[in-house]
């Protein structure tokens, strides 16, 4: 078991529930111990970065500190926009030591314990996609797919910009087809899946947002995908709970569901509903559920 | 070698479109630009593209290799023919098409030209009549957006701007905050009240596509938050986007966590967020609207509220606060086995080029 310290971030904690709930119990499938940090924040999301930058360093700051607090090398991460607030953040304080020694006098004046600088910030699906996690996963999806087609949605930052991502190639992403087809699925290609959900402006600018969004359901449902999976719950928040706005703009029917990566191999891997907890999707599971069940 | 590339020609007059495979015999350290012009000397002199310095210099010849833009002057052909991958050329994205790879860079200069892309001085003089000195920090803020060319590369690839033709997009905002960020310009708040406007800063939907195409490490995703930060900074902040950005500060200092249940109205006020009833009935009933009350703290959330007070007596608001620690960002180098490090440009290794006579 590798222990790493997790950090589940605000949807996961809130409006996402199912996405803790299944990582937790997909975890030690895969490897991985979790050690839940308690007293972290908000990352910031990028609108911290953009409205108060110098706080939004600090909040990362902090979340980092407490992470190696705990002991633990890695900081697990289980969404795109957490992912590289901390490491961009992570890159700022490593590489420039004058900063560093900055914001920790300032973490210390407030109780927080210094930042040394010892954590390196990854994405569960970097874990599950390569290396020791990758053939674990292998042998916890035993339940399979059942051939069940997946249409990959990244999203867009967990690949760019990829000098601070950097796990694969932002054009042509392998990771998740990759854990698409070792969960016995068949994964679908098209070409936004690469692009932006809209999420981030979706309340500032719905309409230039849902010009985004209807990009990958539209592909993907037209190359014949039964269900989209994402490992970032902001763009499952803007595939699944504004599909419906989508239909309404456009007068068609979508219905195409969405599912956390957790749940995707969560269901290969045979968890519960307990864990799963697909009633709390807008768009509904079932015609994956029934296909599955076949 | 042998060089081979497939080429999408246009021509807007007719409207006829195909894709024609090309091989040339060239040296090994051609780029994408001299395969163009060996093209055109050779085999089909009715071939169109922009180009001129041929070194990175005049943004000419931006166009997309495989779907994704770049200087043709910038990209080296040896790797790509070596491995036998025959790269499909086309023109920009975003631009309307004029003829094979010429883009209609119009709309581009439009935009350009709102920024009002000028030194607005006002009647500061120099302290000493003479010049006017600037310290490193300030410098930095603007140093990355002054490196723009124009090429239009990040453009090209703006998802935004793909679904809003209007948006300002990456690379007019990185010019403004060209101006923005320069002491010497006196027209900060007529140029931040400008760029606020509906298709302005705040309808960046953050994809990095800019970051990651822009030949030259412009970031303009960096300048555009730098230009939202000076604008949360200043007070202009009537902006759907800026409210938005500034709930997270109010959730971080208070609860610790996204308070997202009040994320609607704080962002788009309660009038807007009746209408918007229900379709948030519809997302309730999934458990995507958490109740507000009691309110989800983060454990210790007064050191997140502490730490905030005190950055803020600290004088790093601002585009100041971004640029923090940048440098160390400019130094990250990719290894293959290793991923993403920060190395000392001092001592990094060259990478080597082909070369090779002819």
């Amino acid at each position: 078991m590798k222990r790493v310290a997790y950090y589940k971030g605000c949807l996961a904690s809130l409006s996402a529930k199912e996405l803790d709930t299944s990582t937790q119990a997909l975890a030690p499938k895969v490897g991985l111990e979790l050690e839940e940090l308690e007293s972290v924040t908000c990352c910031g999301a990028g609108d911290i970065h953009e409205a108060e930058p110098d706080y939004y360093l600090h909040l990362n700051a902090r979340i980092l500190a407490y992470a190696e607090a705990t002991g633990a090398e890695m900081l697990l991460t289980i969404c795109n926009v957490c992912t590289l607030n901390l490491r961009q953040a992570n890159f700022q304080l490593r590489g420039d030591a004058g900063l560093l020694g900055r914001v920790n006098e300032n973490l210390q004046s407030v109780g927080v314990p210094a930042y040394s600088g010892g954590i390196e910030v990854r994405h569960l699906l970097w874990e599950i996609a390569d290396g020791p996690g990758y053939e674990l996963l292998k042998q916890a999806a035993h339940k399979g797919l059942k051939g069940l087609k997946v249409a990959p949605f990244y999203g867009c930052q967990i690949l760019r910009p990829s000098k601070l991502n950097g796990f694969e190639d932002p054009d042509r992403p392998w990771s998740l087809e990759r854990i698409i087809e070792a969960c016995g699925g068949e994964a679908i290609d098209y070409p936004a899946k690469i692009k932006c959900c809209g999420f981030p402006i979706i309340q500032a600018r719905e309409e230039t947002a849902l010009g985004e969004l209807i990009q990958p359901i539209e592909q993907a449902m037209e190359a014949g995908a039964d269900v989209m999976v994402t490992p970032c719950p902001l763009c499952h928040l803007a595939l699944d709970a504004w599909q419906s706005k989508l239909e309404k703009a456009t007068g068609r029917k979508f219905g195409l569901p969405i599912l956390h990566l957790s749940q995707l191999v969560g269901v290969a891997a045979g968890l519960e509903e307990s864990e799963l907890k697909f009633k709390r999707h807008v768009v509904s599971m079932k015609p994956v559920i029934e296909k599955l069940s076949v | 070698m042998q060089v081979a590339l497939k080429i999408w020609r246009y021509d807007s007059r007719s409207g006829e479109r195909a894709l024609r495979e090309y091989e040339v015999d060239a040296p090994e350290w051609v780029t994408l630009l001299d395969v163009l012009d060996i093209i055109k000397d050779r085999q089909d002199g009715t071939l169109a593209y922009r180009k001129s310095c041929r070194m990175m210099i005049c943004g000419s010849c931006g166009m997309r290799m495989d779907g994704a833009a770049v200087l043709a002057c910038k990209t080296r052909m040896y790797e790509i023919a070596q491995s036998g991958h025959i790269p499909v050329i086309s023109a920009m994205g975003n631009l309307p098409i004029v003829r094979d790879l010429v883009v209609d860079m119009d709309p581009f200069w439009a935009k350009f030209k709102a920024m009002k892309p000028w030194l607005q001085p006002g009647y500061v003089e120099p302290p000493d009549g003479k010049e006017h000195l600037h310290t490193q920090q300030e410098m930095n803020v603007i140093h990355k957006e002054s490196l723009c060319i124009n090429c239009g590369c990040c453009v090209s690839e703006c998802n935004a701007m793909e679904s809003d033709p209007e948006f300002l997009g990456p690379q007019a905002l990185a010019k403004g905050m060209r101006f923005v960020g320069d002491p010497r310009d006196q027209a900060e708040v007529e140029r931040l009240e400008a760029y606020n406007s509906e298709n302005g800063i705040w309808e960046c939907t953050r994809c990095y596509f800019c970051n990651e195409r822009c030949p030259k490490g412009v970031d303009p995703r960096d300048a555009i938050a730098k230009l939202g930060a000076e604008s949360v900074k200043l007070g202009i902040d009537r902006d759907l986007g800026a409210k938005h950005a500034k709930w997270f500060v109010t959730s971080a200092k208070t609860t610790g966590y996204l308070r997202e249940t009040e994320l609607v109205p704080k962002t788009q006020g309660v009038v807007a967020s009746i209408k918007e009833m229900k379709f948030a009935m519809s997302l309730a009933r999934h458990g995507k609207i958490p109740p507000p009350f009691p309110p989800h703290v983060a454990a210790d959330v007064k050191e997140s509220r502490a730490l905030y007070n005190l950055v803020k007596t600290q004088g790093r608001d601002g585009a100041l606060g971004i640029v923090q620690g940048e440098h160390a960002l400019g130094r990250i180098e990719f290894d293959e086995a290793e991923g993403a490090k920060v190395t000392d440009p001092e001592v990094r290794p060259e990478k080597p080029t082909p070369h090779a006579e002819s």
